[in-house]
C-alpha cells in the first residue's frame, strides 16, 4: 500500500517493538479483542522508549498494529501527553486551570521557568535539560499546586519549594 | 505524598475511613479490615439480585451525571449473547474534583470490588479501568493491587485491566472513553446506540464512576435501607459524597457527608472557613462545568442532586470551588472557558468554535478592550452552545459564563469602563 | 419484505416512508432541504457539523436530523424559530475562521456554504476584531490540495477515505479550534478513488489542482453523460465553458457508480477538446484525398458497397455508441461480416467499500455493447478478416493499423496515417458532442447526451451511417440517435422493450431486469 511506503533513501531507523519491548505489546495486545485498541499502550511505550514519539514511530506502531500512519498522527496529535517532538531531560506539567490559579499556580510557572532556565512554557533550557508548560486540571485541586515532573506527580508545590525540587532533579 | 486530613466530626465516613491508612492499600491489610467478603457474597448471588440491591439503594452516578446506579445496570442484556464489558471511569479531570485519585490512592482495592461486583451484576467478564495520565501514583498503586488480587485469584473468570490516558479532558465523557479505549481519539459518540446496546468494541458495556462503585461493597454489607437511610434532604438522593473542596479554603481536601447537608456547614465548619480576614464571594458546588453561585446561594444550599438544581445549579462531581473577595470573577471565567477551548474534541462546531471565541471575547474584556456589547454577544453565544451538540462540553464552557455574568456582572463592567486595570496584554 | 411503512409530518407536509429511514432523507420527499455538511448519503452518518438541527414535537431539544430514525406520527418542523436560530448559530461559527476568499475560491457558485449563509445566515459578522486561524496550503497528493483555512472540518474526507475507499490516509490532527484535516507525511493522497473527496468537500478547502483556477461555476455548461474510461459505466456529469470540457464529477446512480468516480476517469476528458479533427468529409479524386461536401461522400461510400462483395469487416473503436455500431453492422449486413473492437487492459482498482465498483481493467466504455452486436474482442482476427475484405469500415478506431486489399472507408474524429489510404473520410462527432448510448459490463444499457456542438462538418456517427442504410435499404431515415436506438431495441432481443424514454438517464439493464449478454 502508498501510504505505508517509506521513501528510497531513508536514513537506518531502529524499530522500537523488538526484544522485551515487543514482549510486553504482546501481552498488552492480549487484552483486548482488536489490534487497534492496543494503540494507547503501544505509543506510551514508544515514549518511553524513545522520549518521544515521530513521524517514523508512528508508521512503525501503524505496521505493528495493521492501522495507517495517518491514522495513528491522528490520534497521537488528540492526547496532549504524547510529545510529537524530542522534549527536554526533564519534563515539568503545572496545573493553571481555575482551582489552582486561585491559589498562585501561575507563580509557581514563573518560578520553574526562572529557575529551570527554560525561559517561555514550551520552550526547552538551552542546555536542554528542561522543558516547563502549563496544563489544565490535574485532579489534585486540594493540593495546589499540583506538578508533574516526568512520571512524579509532586503535590502542594509554592515558587519557594521549587527550587529545591529542581534541585532534586539536576 | 499530601496527606488526608483527620474526619470532622460531621463527616459521615464510610468510602473514606482508610483514608491515610497506608497498610489498607495492601490486599493482606485490605482483606484484615473486612475486605473483599462482600465480592465472595456477591459471585455467590444471582446477579438480577445485586443490580436489585443498589437499585434499591439509591446509589446514583457519582461521576457528575447521577444516572440512578442500580437502573443503569439493568439495561445490560439479562441473556448475553455477546460479550458484556465494565468501563471503570477513573479519568477524573473536571476542575475541582480530586475525589477519585484518593479512592485509589488509598482504598485502591476497595475499587476493585466495587468494580468486580458491577461486572458479576451486569454478567460482564472484562473491565477495564480507564485512569487518566497524569495519575501516575494511583496507577502505580492500583498496578500493585491488581496483581495482588489475580495472584490471589479473587476475581473468577473476571478479567480486570487498567488502561492509561493520555491527557483528554472529554474521555471522562463515557462515549468518549470507550472511544479511547478503542484506540481512536476520544470524541464522543451520537446517541442512539446507547452503550447497554453497543458499547465498547460495539458490545454491551457499563461505564461507571469510581466513587460509584466505591460504594457498591459498603451497599451490599450494610444493606439497601442503610444506604437510603443516609440522607438529609430529598429522598431521591442517598447515601454519602465525597466532596472535593478547593480554592480560597483554610483546609482543602476532600469530606463525606451525608446527602442533603448543608454546603454552609462544609465550608464553614468541616473545611475550617474561609482564610482569615476573607469572605465567601462565590462558590461552583459540583466542579466547573455547573453554574457558580453568590455567597447568599452558597450558604443556603443543601448537597444534593434536587437541593443544587433548586439553586440553580448541579451536584455534578462534587468539587467544591470556593472563591473569596479577592478573587477576579472576570479572569477565572477566561480561565474557565480557556480550559473548555482546550478539551474541545473539536467535533461539533459550536464547541469548537465556541469555546475558542468565548475564551477571546474574555481576553481582551481582560486587556482592556471589551465593548459593552460583548457581554450581550457572550449571552448569546453561551446560548447557541447549550442543547446542541453531542456531548456537554459545550454546555459545560457556557455555564459559568452565563452565571458569572448573572451574579457579578459589575465585575465585567468595571472592566470594559477602565475603572479596573487591565491584567493581561493587549 | 416489509409493508409496513412509518408516516410523519415535515413541515405540515405528510410523508410515507419504509422505517429505518433518516429524518433528513424522509424530508427530502417532503419536498425539505434540511441544511447540513457532515451528511452524505454515500457516508456513514457522523453527525458532527450541527447544521441539520430541527424541531421535532415532544423533543426537549433540538434533533439532528440526518442520526434522526423517523418514527410513526412524528410532526417536524424544520423552519420552527429556535432550530433557524441554532442552524444561524452554526453557520456564524463556521465563518468566524473562514476566510472570506470568495473572490479567489474555486468552489464559489457552488459552495454549500454561500449556499446556507445566503438562506440562513447573519448579515454581517460579529467577530471583527481576532485574528482568524492560519494555516498554508498542502499538497496532498497527485491532484489534491488542502487549503486548511477554508476547512469547516466536516470530515467527509476522513471518512470518504476510511469507510469507502477502506484506506484511512486522511485523519483529523490536533483538537478544539486548532485541528485541521491531516496526512502523515510519508503518504499521498494516491488511492485510485481519492478525487472524490474534493466533490465531497461542501467548501473550497479540497481542491482538484487539475480544475484549479480553470472557470467559475456559473460559467459552466451541465451536461449528463457516461464515463468512457472502462466498462465500469460510472455515470458522470461533464463540465464546459465555452464548449470545452474543463471537468468531470460522478453524477449519482446507485445501481452503478453511487455517488463515485475513479481519478482515471476523472482525468479522461482531454481527448474530447482535441483540435486536429477531420472538419470535412474527403474523397479520394485523382489519388488525392480532397474535401468536399457529405452528399459526395456518402454517394461514394453507397458506391463502394453496392460494388463490393464477398467479405466485409468493421473496425470499430470501443467508445462507438451502441447505435453507430449497430448501423456499422447493418450497413454491410449483406456480406460476410466481421466485426471487432480493440479493447485496452489495465490495471483493476476497486473502490473496497462498495459492492461491484471498480476501475475496470478492460478500459472501454462499450465492449459489452459491441460484443452484443457480433463484435469480437479479438483484434488479431478481425485485422486478419480486414486484410482479406473487399470492404473495411473503420469506425473511430485511430489506434489499429489496418492493411487490406479492399476499400477502405474511414469515419472518425482525428485522421491517422494509416487511414490515409482511405477511399472516403467521414468526419464524426465525439462521445461529448453526440447522443447515444454504451452498455456496461454489468449489461446495464445507459444514455448519454450531447454536450458541446460538433467542430466543422463533422456529424454523429448515427447520421452518418443511418443516412447510408436509409438509402441503400430503402427504409425511414432516422431523425435521432432515439430512433435509432428504437430499430436496434427492435431487431436485438436482449434489448427488447427499451427505448430513450425508458432508459431515462439513469439507464436500464433489459425490460425484464435481467443483465444483458451477447
Amino acid at each position: 500500500m502508498s501510504a505505508t511506503h517509506l521513501p528510497a533513501g531513508t536514513e537506518a531507523y531502529e524499530p522500537v517493538f523488538v526484544g522485551r519491548t515487543l514482549e510486553e505489546l504482546q501481552k498488552v495486545l492480549a487484552r483486548y479483542p482488536t489490534k487497534q485498541a492496543a494503540l494507547l499502550p503501544a505509543l506510551w511505550l514508544v515514549q518511553r522508549e524513545r522520549g518521544w514519539i515521530s513521524d517514523r514511530n508512528m508508521a512503525e506502531v501503524a505496521e505493528v498494529l495493521s492501522l495507517t500512519p495517518a491514522y495513528v498522527k491522528g490520534v497521537v496529535t488528540f492526547y496532549t501527553m504524547y510529545h510529537q517532538h524530542p522534549v527536554g531531560k526533564h519534563f515539568v506539567q503545572v496545573c493553571t486551570t481555575s482551582p489552582c490559579n486561585l491559589c498562585g499556580a501561575e507563580d509557581v510557572v514563573r518560578a520553574f521557568l526562572k529557575t529551570t532556565g527554560a525561559g517561555e512554557p514550551g520552550a526547552t533550557s538551552p542546555d536542554g535539560s528542561w522543558t516547563v508548560i502549563e496544563v489544565e486540571c490535574l485532579g489534585a485541586c486540594g493540593f495546589a499546586t499540583p506538578v508533574l515532573v516526568d512520571e512524579d506527580f509532586i503535590e502542594s508545590v509554592t515558587p519557594e519549594k521549587v527550587p529545591e525540587i529542581v534541585r532534586k532533579y539536576r | 505524598m499530601g496527606f488526608p486530613h483527620k474526619p470532622h466530626p460531621k463527616e459521615t465516613v464510610v468510602l473514606s475511613k482508610y483514608f491515610g491508612d497506608a497498610e489498607a492499600r495492601s490486599l493482606k491489610g485490605w482483606k484484615k479490615r473486612g475486605g473483599y467478603e462482600m465480592l465472595e457474597k456477591a459471585l455467590a448471588m444471582d446477579p438480577n439480585a445485586v443490580t436489585e440491591e443498589v437499585k434499591a439503594s439509591g446509589l446514583r452516578g457519582r461521576g457528575g451525571a447521577g444516572f440512578p446506579t442500580g437502573l443503569k445496570w439493568s439495561f445490560m442484556p439479562k441473556e448475553p449473547k455477546k460479550p458484556h464489558y465494565l468501563c471503570v471511569n477513573a479519568d477524573e479531570s473536571e476542575p475541582g474534583t480530586f475525589k477519585d485519585r484518593e479512592i485509589m490512592r488509598w482504598t485502591p482495592h476497595g475499587l476493585l470490588e466495587g468494580s468486580v461486583i458491577a461486572a458479576h451484576a451486569i454478567r460482564a467478564k472484562t473491565v477495564y479501568v480507564y485512569i487518566r495520565g497524569e495519575f501516575t501514583e494511583p496507577w502505580t498503586i492500583m498496578e500493585q493491587a491488581l496483581a495482588e488480587a489475580n495472584g490471589a485469584k479473587l476475581f473468577g473468570d473476571i478479567k480486570v485491566y487498567l488502561h492509561r490516558g493520555a491527557g483528554a479532558y472529554i474521555c471522562g465523557e463515557e462515549t468518549a472513553l470507550m472511544n479511547s479505549i478503542e484506540g481512536k481519539r476520544g470524541n464522543p459518540r451520537i446517541k442512539p446506540p446507547f452503550p447497554a446496546a453497543a458499547g465498547v468494541f460495539g458490545m454491551p458495556t457499563t461505564i461507571n464512576n469510581v466513587e460509584t462503585l466505591a460504594a457498591v461493597p459498603h451497599i451490599l454489607k450494610n444493606g439497601a435501607e442503610w444506604y437510603k437511610k443516609l440522607c438529609l434532604s430529598n429522598p431521591k438522593s442517598t447515601g454519602t459524597k465525597l466532596l472535593s473542596i478547593c480554592g480560597h479554603i483554610a483546609q482543602p481536601g476532600n469530606y463525606e457527608v451525608t446527602m442533603g447537608f448543608p454546603l454552609k456547614d462544609l465550608l464553614y465548619e468541616c473545611a475550617g472557613g474561609m482564610r482569615p480576614g476573607r469572605t465567601l464571594k462565590a462558590c461552583i458546588p459540583g466542579g466547573s462545568s455547573v453554574p457558580m453561585l453568590n455567597r447568599e446561594e452558597t450558604e443556603s444550599t443543601l448537597l444534593d442532586y434536587e437541593g443544587c438544581v433548586e439553586r440553580g445549579t448541579m451536584l455534578g462531581s462534587g468539587g467544591v470551588i470556593v472563591f473569596d473577595d479577592t478573587a477576579d470573577m472576570v479572569y477565572q471565567t477566561m480561565r474557565l472557558a480557556r480550559f473548555y477551548a482546550h478539551e474541545s474534541c473539536a467535533q461539533c462546531t459550536q464547541c469548537r468554535e465556541g469555546t475558542a471565541w468565548t475564551t477571546k471575547i474574555l481576553e481582551r474584556i481582560l486587556a482592556g478592550q471589551g465593548k459593552m456589547s460583548d457581554l450581550d454577544l457572550l449571552l448569546e453565544l453561551a446560548d447557541n452552545m447549550t442543547g446542541k451538540t453531542i456531548c456537554v462540553l459545550s454546555d459545560s464552557c457556557a455555564a459559568p459564563v452565563v452565571s458569572a455574568l448573572k451574579r457579578f456582572r459589575s465585575e465585567f463592567e468595571d472592566y470594559i469602563a477602565g475603572r479596573r486595570k487591565p491584567v493581561l496584554a493587549a | 419484505m416489509t409493508d409496513v411503512m412509518i408516516s410523519l409530518t415535515i413541515d405540515d407536509t405528510s410523508v410515507s416512508v419504509p422505517p429505518g429511514t433518516l429524518l433528513i432523507e424522509a424530508a427530502k420527499q417532503a419536498g425539505v432541504l434540511v441544511p447540513h455538511y457532515c451528511y452524505h448519503p454515500g457516508l456513514p452518518v457522523a453527525g458532527v457539523c450541527r447544521m441539520c438541527l430541527v424541531h421535532v414535537e415532544k423533543q426537549p431539544k433540538l434533533a439532528i436530523a440526518c442520526a434522526t430514525q423517523v418514527t410513526d406520527g412524528m410532526v417536524v418542523h424544520t423552519q420552527a424559530k429556535e432550530a433557524k436560530v441554532a442552524r444561524q448559530s452554526v453557520l456564524e461559527f463556521l465563518l468566524i475562521n473562514h476566510p472570506l476568499d470568495c473572490p479567489i475560491c474555486d468552489q464559489a457558485g457552488e459552495c454549500e456554504l454561500q449556499d446556507f449563509v445566503f438562506q440562513e445566515g447573519r448579515a454581517a459578522t460579529r467577530y471583527t476584531e481576532y485574528a482568524k486561524r492560519f494555516n498554508p496550503v498542502e499538497d496532498f497528493g497527485p491532484d489534491v490540495l488542502y487549503v486548511p483555512n477554508r476547512c469547516i472540518l466536516c470530515t467527509r474526507c476522513v471518512r470518504f477515505m476510511e469507510d469507502v475507499a477502506k484506506e484511512p490516509v486522511l485523519n483529523v490532527s490536533e483538537r478544539g479550534d486548532r485541528a485541521f484535516i491531516g496526512i502523515h507525511p510519508e503518504a499521498r493522497l494516491d488511492h485510485p478513488w481519492a478525487g472524490n473527496v474534493v466533490d465531497l468537500c461542501p467548501v473550497g478547502s479540497l481542491l482538484s489542482k487539475d480544475f484549479l483556477h480553470k472557470a467559475r461555476a456559473w460559467e459552466l455548461d451541465k451536461s449528463p453523460s457516461v464515463c468512457t474510461g472502462c466498462s465500469q459505466g460510472c455515470n458522470v456529469t461533464l463540465d464546459l465553458r465555452d464548449n470545452t470540457v474543463v471537468r468531470v464529477r460522478p453524477r449519482p446512480n446507485l445501481e452503478v457508480n453511487r455517488y463515485f468516480i475513479c481519478d482515471h476517469g476523472r482525468a479522461n476528458y482531454r481527448w474530447m477538446n482535441r483540435g486536429d479533427r477531420i472538419e470535412a468529409p474527403l474523397v479520394r479524386m485523382n489519388g488525392e484525398l480532397v474535401a468536399t461536401d457529405w452528399d459526395t461522400a456518402l454517394d461514394r461510400v453507397r458506391a463502394l458497397v453496392r460494388g463490393a462483395g464477398g467479405r466485409a469487416a468493421t473496425l470499430a473503436s470501443p467508445r462507438a455508441s451502441t447505435e453507430a455500431l449497430y448501423l456499422a453492422r447493418r450497413l454491410l449486413s449483406r456480406f460476410d461480416w466481421t466485426g471487432g473492437v480493440q479493447v485496452v487492459m489495465g490495471e483493476e482498482a476497486p473502490l473496497a467499500g462498495v459492492p461491484n465498483l471498480a476501475l475496470r481493467a478492460e478500459r472501454a466504455p462499450n465492449g459489452t455493447g459491441a460484443a452484443l452486436l457480433g463484435y469480437t474482442h479479438d483484434t488479431a482476427a478481425a485485422l486478419k478478416a480486414a486484410a482479406a475484405a473487399a470492404l473495411v469500415l473503420v469506425l473511430d478506431e485511430a489506434d489499429v493499423a489496418v492493411e487490406t486489399k479492399g476499400a477502405l472507408i474511414y469515419a472518425g474524429t482525428v485522421l491517422p496515417a494509416q487511414a490515409r489510404g482511405a477511399e472516403v473520410v467521414l468526419p464524426l462527432a465525439n462521445t461529448a458532442e453526440e447522443d447515444g448510448t454504451f452498455v456496461n459490463r454489468d449489461g446495464r444499457v445507459q444514455r448519454y447526451v450531447q454536450a458541446k456542438p460538433t467542430p466543422g462538418m463533422a456529424r454523429p456517427a448515427w447520421w452518418a451511417l443511418g443516412e447510408l442504410v436509409a438509402e441503400l435499404e430503402g427504409t425511414p431515415h432516422p431523425g435521432s440517435a432515439s430512433d435509432v436506438f428504437d430499430a436496434l431495441a427492435a431487431s436485438t432481443e436482449a434489448l427488447a422493450g427499451l427505448s430513450y424514454d425508458r432508459l431515462g438517464l439513469l439507464g436500464r439493464t433489459t425490460s425484464s431486469g435481467a443483465a444483458v449478454t451477447a
